[in-house]
């Protein structure tokens, strides 16, 4: 079970892969927060890849997008700080990738997988949580875009038609 | 034609790999039933060479090969004809196995 609708956001200190430090106050001017668990290496993170970043770019002056990875990098590699910063830069990031090194964060928001979405209004109350949209193999058959939605929802003080959707993709890679 | 389809039940893109394999057999007139594996551990990984869920093996042959990826438990990542990267091989890509695996049949080799 992760965080249940309406439970407040869980703060946190991460590194980013633009060298700073981040916390909940460093996306407090934004009305809305879109923080989701994100990784490297698996496919349905590249598979959504793109479409997060052009809903990112959409909404990036009232929306505050927050990527995070939790992935034990000792069992995949390819989920490292550093594989971080290659691919943030490779696919020009617009929003922060921090690195859960501890997993206390997944383990906070009781994350399972990658990706997996959190939406969070002004007060910072959860308001929807799940996947990103109902396709994850073809963007042009998507017929509800849950995040988008939870977002204009919020934007409009109303509350998201979707609440709740099982996340789908990879599970996080938790430390043995 | 043996073929297998080996999988890691906590991705969740095997059901609908068994059936775009299914069909791709059914497209290339090849009537063999699938032999589904469940990798469970790491050791069952390492054993089967799983590199990712799903891996698919016609006559003992990777669909896909990618030699540099380690064993282990998670999903893989298949390049598309388009370019796109999916947790899914194409049908494109399955029926252009099958057809490789009949024509190494037909040669003998």
């Amino acid at each position: 079970m992760a965080l249940e609708i309406g439970h407040s956001a869980y703060d946190f200190s991460l590194p980013g892969v633009d060298g700073k430090t981040y916390s909940l106050k460093d996306f407090a001017d934004k009305p809305v927060l879109v923080l989701f668990f994100w990784c490297n290496h698996c496919p349905y993170v590249k598979a959504y890849e793109d479409r997060v970043i052009a809903l990112a770019k959409e909404f990036g002056d009232r929306v505050a997008f927050v990527a995070i990875n939790s992935n034990d990098p000792t069992q995949y590699p390819e989920d490292s700080f550093e594989k971080m910063k290659e691919r943030a830069q490779e696919k020009g990031y617009p929003f922060p990738y921090l690195f859960d090194e501890t997993q206390s964060v997944a383990r906070a928001y009781q994350a399972t997988r990658t990706p997996e979405f959190f939406v969070f209004d002004e007060e910072r109350e959860l308001k929807y949580h799940g996947r990103f949209d109902d396709n994850w193999e073809h963007p042009d058959q998507v017929k509800q875009e849950f995040v988008r939605d939870a977002i204009i929802a919020l934007l409009n003080n109303e509350v998201p038609h979707y609440s709740q959707t099982p996340p789908i993709g990879c599970t996080i890679k938790w430390k043995v | 034609m043996r073929v297998e389809l080996l999988y890691y039940p906590e991705c969740p893109s095997h059901e609908r790999a068994l059936e775009r394999l299914q069909e791709a057999l059914q497209a290339e007139g090849v009537d063999t039933p699938v032999e589904v594996i469940r990798i469970d551990t790491q050791a069952e990984a390492e054993a089967h060479r799983f590199v990712g869920s799903p891996t698919i093996r016609i006559n003992g042959v990777e669909i896909d090969p990618q030699p540099q990826l380690p064993y282990r438990l998670t999903c893989r990542t298949f390049v598309h004809e388009d370019g796109r990267l999916s947790p899914l091989p194409s049908l494109t890509m399955l029926r252009r196995a099958i057809r490789q695996a009949k024509e190494v049949s037909n040669d003998g080799t």
